[in-house]
């Protein structure tokens, strides 16, 4: 979910399975085995490659991508992965299926780095089963050249109209519902009937302007075909290397975030090396490695210290404490989901 | 000694043990999980509860299972469309493969084995590679705008990428390969002495078409039609990258609930209620077609 290449994945469902270890052309055999299920494009490749030197393990990495695929895939008896990396409500309901491995993270010395507020999962408040792993927001990518000054949803929904250009908005459930209840100034996480037709009557007055629902919209709005799309701060890699024609915004009205988590799987294999991947994801310079790939949040405050400037001081990527307070993050709804999968259909059979 | 008889039933049942065992635990065995699931209880994250549970088809009518609201038959809808552009799909691809299948036929068998190459040429790409193709064919600083404004033929540049017409375009060109094999099949075998024959007793060109060569190609064209409907009501990744996923298919719906809406039961109630549709739509054509077939016959 957190990169473009989300459908490749999830339409080909292809599994992609990288051997980090047998690439090094090491000539020692590796003394043990770390196998990897993270989201697809969702860690510094050299992240793996490091612990795989120092700790002389050989990592596999598959993909995923969402974490309703992830938890299926558990759920259907799915062994052999050690560390998963689920968004934070994900986190939660894995917990109240009993499939997480009490790690006790929160007493190495080095659990001081991570940012306290960075321990959403409600299950989990302490840190005694996942560390925080990175987060980001949800906003507006825009082409410059085709539209200016875009500061909110409503500059964004107003772009049809005013210069014919196209828009895109994800085709995610939760995260496109959200914008309808941001916008009415309620919780992303509401279950009360009243905010959700609020959310639903917003989005089908919408839908008329909206060309697409698409997790593809990168491309599009860097040719131009598309003039602005929602899309995860992941594309500010993109921002960065084009920042005159390119531009990404966390919008006025408020935006989701997301978090995700690494966990050690009750069902691991091999829980020895995944404890000590965390360890080794403790120090500083791992998950600074890590941003300076993915562009985007890190709960670990020692690491933001370490990044290079423009990385450090972007306000996209670590927001100042205003724009932070304007995040609201997902939480697992359970049976009131239904809700939300009612609307969505309505959305998007609407014409 | 084993009498004729006993041997013949010998033979069957070597024969169609294997595929009966196989359709009986790949098929069979499912089918029924999904039917026995299909009537109970979703479970909170995926699964079910073992309780009995009616309201996975009153929803699928539109009952709103006493949630959000008003009655909206709001899954039906996405039914009807689904049947519309698997209908289209199939018209589209049989007025494309039909002449051409006949003109592929009556040429030299030399470029035969060519054509029949070309055709099948698209099954050795990935489809969703296949698709993205189309996408940067279409998109508005694609391929097709560039060759049609640098010929001046339009002024500014087709708004294709997104539309109704961009997912017909891609519905039918990966479904033409499927038309056309049956048809190509039928009309090879078609006898031209009695083609001849009908025009030699005075028949009109479109008499002779319609009353000899339609017939007589007719299995082609059912069979070639059958293999085309199916899959195309149920894809929607062709809806979704082309069309921009404004408009939800059956498939999207039946993922919709496995996936992100955490009901596994309503998900295994739309596929019964979308297998029961295309049964009946299936009979319902293959019947007509049939007696259609014999008055013909009688009539000649």
């Amino acid at each position: 979910m957190k990169t473009n290449i989300k459908s490749f994945a999830r339409a080909a469902i292809v599994t992609i399975t990288l051997s980090v270890a047998a690439l090094l052309s090491t000539t020692a055999y590796p003394a043990g085995k770390l196998n990897v299920y993270n989201w697809g494009d969702y860690i510094n490749p050299e992240v793996l490659t490091r612990f795989s030197e120092e700790f002389d393990v050989e990592v596999t990495l598959d993909t995923y991508a969402s974490n309703e695929e992830m938890l299926a895939k558990i759920q259907a008896g799915a062994t052999g992965y050690d560390l998963i990396f689920p968004s934070v409500h994900m986190h939660d309901i894995l917990y109240k299926l009993d499939l997480l491995e009490k790690t006790d993270i929160y007493k190495h010395p080095d659990f001081k780095n991570i940012d306290p507020q960075a321990l959403r999962a409600k299950t989990d408040p302490k840190g005694e089963y996942c560390l925080p792993y990175a987060w980001g927001s949800v906003g507006i990518l825009y082409n410059k050249e085709k539209v200016q000054d875009i500061k909110s949803w409503a500059d964004f929904f107003a772009i049809p109209e005013k210069t014919g250009e196209k828009i895109i908005v994800l085709d995610d459930m939760r995260e496109t519902i959200g914008i309808g209840l941001i916008v009415n100034g309620k919780s992303v996480n509401s279950r009360s009937k009243e905010d959700l037709k609020l959310a639903r009557d917003f989005l089908l007055e919408q839908k008329p302007k909206i060309s697409a629902f698409s997790y593809e919209s990168p491309p599009l709005v860097m040719a131009g075909d598309v003039a602005a799309a929602h899309m995860f701060v992941g594309v500010m890699f993109l921002v960065m290397q084009d920042p005159e024609k390119l531009g990404f915004v966390i919008p006025e009205e408020g935006a989701t975030m997301y978090q995700e988590d690494i966990c050690v799987l009750k069902s691991a294999p091999n829980k020895g090396n995944a404890k000590k991947f965390l360890e080794f994801y403790l120090r500083p310079e791992n998950p600074a490695l890590n941003v300076q790939q993915q562009m985007n949040g890190t709960p670990n405050i020692p690491a933001i210290a370490l990044l290079p400037d423009e990385l450090k001081n972007n306000k996209i990527i670590n927001p100042p404490a205003d724009v932070m307070s304007r995040l609201q993050i997902f939480e697992d709804l359970g049976a009131d989901l239904k809700l939300y999968d009612r609307i969505w259909t309505k959305v998007r059979t609407a014409q | 000694m084993s009498t004729p008889k006993s041997r013949a039933r010998k033979q069957l049942t070597i024969l169609l043990g294997p595929v009966t065992l196989f359709l009986g635990i790949f098929f069979a065995g499912p089918l029924g999980i999904m039917l026995v699931f299909s009537l109970l209880e979703p479970g909170l994250y995926g699964g079910v509860e073992w309780n009995f549970y009616h309201w996975n088809y009153g929803r699928l009518l539109g009952w709103a299972d006493g949630l959000i609201e008003e009655f909206d038959p709001i899954y039906l809808q996405v039914f009807g469309r689904s049947f519309r552009l698997a209908l289209i799909t199939v018209a589209l691809s049989l007025i494309i493969c039909y002449p051409a299948a006949y003109w592929v036929s009556r040429s030299p068998d030399k470029w035969k084995g060519f054509c029949i190459f070309l055709i099948t040429l698209p099954f050795f790409a990935s489809l969703i590679v296949r698709l993205y193709a189309w996408l940067l064919i279409l998109r508005p600083t694609g391929f097709l705008n560039h060759v049609l404004t640098s010929l001046g033929l339009v002024a500014e540049p087709l708004d294709l990428l997104f539309s109704r017409t961009a997912v017909l375009i891609g519905m039918v060109y990966i479904f033409v390969p499927f038309m056309f094999l049956p048809i190509y099949a039928s009309i090879e075998k078609l006898d031209m002495s009695l083609v001849e024959a009908s025009k030699d007793l005075g028949a009109s060109t479109f008499q002779t078409f319609r009353r000899i060569i339609v017939p007589l190609t007719l299995p082609g064209i059912v069979g070639g039609s059958i293999i085309v409907f199916i899959p195309s009501l149920g894809n929607f990744i062709v809806p979704d990258l082309l069309g921009g996923a404004k408009v939800v298919m059956i498939g999207n719906l039946i993922e919709q609930q496995f996936l992100y809406a955490r009901n596994w039961p309503f998900g295994a109630a739309l596929s019964m209620l979308l297998m029961a549709a295309v049964l009946v739509f299936l009979l319902v054509y293959i019947t007509s077609v049939s007696r259609q077939q014999a008055s013909e016959t009688i009539r000649a």
